[in-house]
């Protein structure tokens, strides 16, 4: 199953992800009008997950910022009207900043300080299924009989768990994803029966 | 399609997706379905190794050991806080991440950091703090558990800096020394020009050696330091209009605004090796308006030259600009 593939993902997690946040810094300057950051840097990834081999990317910073430019240029010739600050903008990703920098070291080095600080940022109770999944190591059904919740109730807080662990890395270990303390109201009511509708 | 799913939702998706696997053993409906999910619009499959690899992350933390408490590593639940507002928890949040960050004694290697001619980068530090090299410039980066500091060695730089209020941001440059928590503000420091402070956004301390008290520089300032003494001499107040031109090198961009000509060409030897020549006098003191790209001289001689009714003539690693009644 593509993308699934547990040597790709390692190779993403140590090797890819720990640009993102530098990626987007990017992006923010040099986002084509109608392009999403998030849509160019999912794009970005599915380039990377549908890849035959990824051993021949010597330089894996480099490589990301280059597809990420790629598909800009691919949006931008594919919209009928091209702005010109979306064209002239486009010269300018030549200048990528492509380098290797100090944050990619730092970043290695205090993951694990990291995702305990992303952790204890959780809203409690998806804080709480996710200690007692990734920390203490019990399956999601022990969880649901340890907090006496349902099982998909504990499905979707580690769900929710795993987004929020999205912005924090993805955003360099600052962001608070706006919605927390609704998200976690909204599981709440789960168990009471009234599913909340679609989330949009 | 692709223009009805939003990228959040499809991120959203792809957890769900990581937390069922993360459950069991997919049943066979399930397994079809993230099958045809991952099918669909691409940006799912991007965003689905993106959460696996998140996921894969988090397993390290049966590291943290059985002693591990989230709580020491954030603000007090809010939950059990009502009363407060989302601001004040917020920002309590920002206080006790920044207080674990200490804790831990994160540093990002020294080193220095060096660009080319006509390169602009833009440099993410550990802290999210970021400086943006133009042309030509070096600046060394040494982050300790007590302070940040970043030596402007040559060249212009442009630093975002974000609040730690445990740790100070020092930018040094020749004998002054800069410190901000949260600013914005370019520095420049070129061959045989005064030492440069732009601050665009809050408000930077400056100290000199010699000088007995750091003066502080708020947004829309401006000072230039005379080479020869240590002493501070006053700031000036400039307009935003003014802010955003200098700084329009961060776009790869060179503005002008009634700048003479000459001095107006003088500025692209900065960013590439293409030297503009003005043959007349009075062309030379033409004044000129306008952004243009910074990597590119022929097209400003262009422009210009269309302007003033000047011939452009292009040599090797020139471009001549005069007057055509010269020609004749």
């Amino acid at each position: 199953m593509r993308g699934i593939d547990r040597e790709r993902t390692r190779w993403f997690l140590r090797n890819i992800l720990p640009h993102e946040p530098a990626l987007r810094n990017w992006l923010s300057r040099r986002q084509p009008v109608g392009l999403e950051i998030d849509d160019i840097i999912q794009e970005s990834y599915a380039v990377l997950a549908d890849m035959e081999s990824v051993e021949a990317i010597r330089h894996p910073r480099a490589y990301l910022f280059q597809v990420a430019r790629s598909v800009i240029v691919r949006h931008v010739k594919r919209a009928r009207v091209v702005p010109i600050h979306a064209v002239e903008d486009i010269s300018q990703f030549d200048r990528a900043d492509a380098a290797s920098s100090p944050e990619q070291v730092a970043i290695d080095r205090d993951q694990l300080g990291r995702l305990a600080k992303a952790i204890g940022a959780m809203p409690p109770k998806t804080q709480q299924a996710f200690v007692l999944r990734r920390v203490e190591g019990l399956s999601q059904r022990e969880i649901s009989t340890r907090m006496a919740i349902s099982e998909n109730t504990v499905e979707k807080h580690i769900s929710r768990g795993l987004r929020f662990l999205g912005d924090w890395f993805g955003h360099g270990g600052k962001a608070v994803p706006e919605t927390s303390m609704e998200q976690e109201l909204e599981i709440s009511t789960l168990d009471g029966g009234r599913r909340n509708q679609s989330t949009h | 399609m692709a223009d009805v799913e939003t990228s959040r939702h499809i991120e959203e998706k792809a957890a769900d997706w990581v937390a069922r696997l993360d459950r069991g053993p997919l049943s066979e409906a399930d397994s079809a379905a993230l099958e045809r999910w991952l099918d669909g619009d691409p940006r799912r499959r991007g965003a689905f190794l993106r959460a696996n690899a998140l996921s894969m992350m988090s397993e390290s933390g049966q590291a943290l050991g059985p002693d591990f408490t989230p709580q020491a590593f954030a603000t007090p639940n809010p939950l059990r806080h009502r009363g407060m507002t989302r601001r004040k928890w917020l920002s309590g949040a920002g206080g006790a991440v920044a207080a674990s960050l200490i804790a831990l004694g994160v540093s990002a290697p020294a080193g220095a950091i060096t660009t080319g001619l006509g390169e602009v980068r833009l440099v993410t530090l550990e802290d999210g703090s970021t400086v943006m090299l133009n042309s030509q410039t070096s600046v060394k980066v040494g982050y300790t558990r007590n302070e940040r500091r970043v030596h402007l060695l040559y060249g212009e730089a442009y630093f975002t800096i974000v609040s730690d209020p445990h740790r100070a941001f020092l930018v040094e440059v020749a004998d002054a020394r800069l410190s901000a928590s949260r600013a914005g503000f370019g520095v420049r420091k070129l061959d045989g020009l005064p030492v440069d402070v732009l601050v665009n956004q809050g408000s930077v301390a400056l100290g000199r050696v010699g000088s007995p008290k750091p003066l502080v520089l708020g947004a829309n300032t401006r000072i230039t330091l005379p080479q020869a003494d240590g002493a501070l001499p006053v700031p000036q107040l400039v307009t935003g209009d003014l802010v955003t031109r200098e700084l329009a090198w961060r776009e790869g961009k060179i503005a002008f605004e009634g700048e003479r000509l000459d001095q107006a060409a003088a500025q692209f030897a900065r960013y590439s090796r293409t030297r503009i020549e003005i043959r007349d006098p009075d062309l030379a003191s033409e004044p000129v308006t306008g952004l243009f790209s910074a990597g590119d001289p022929v097209g400003f001689s262009r422009a210009v030259a269309a302007i003033f009714d000047a011939r452009v003539e292009q040599q090797a690693d020139r471009v001549i600009l005069s007057r055509r009644t010269n020609r004749t």
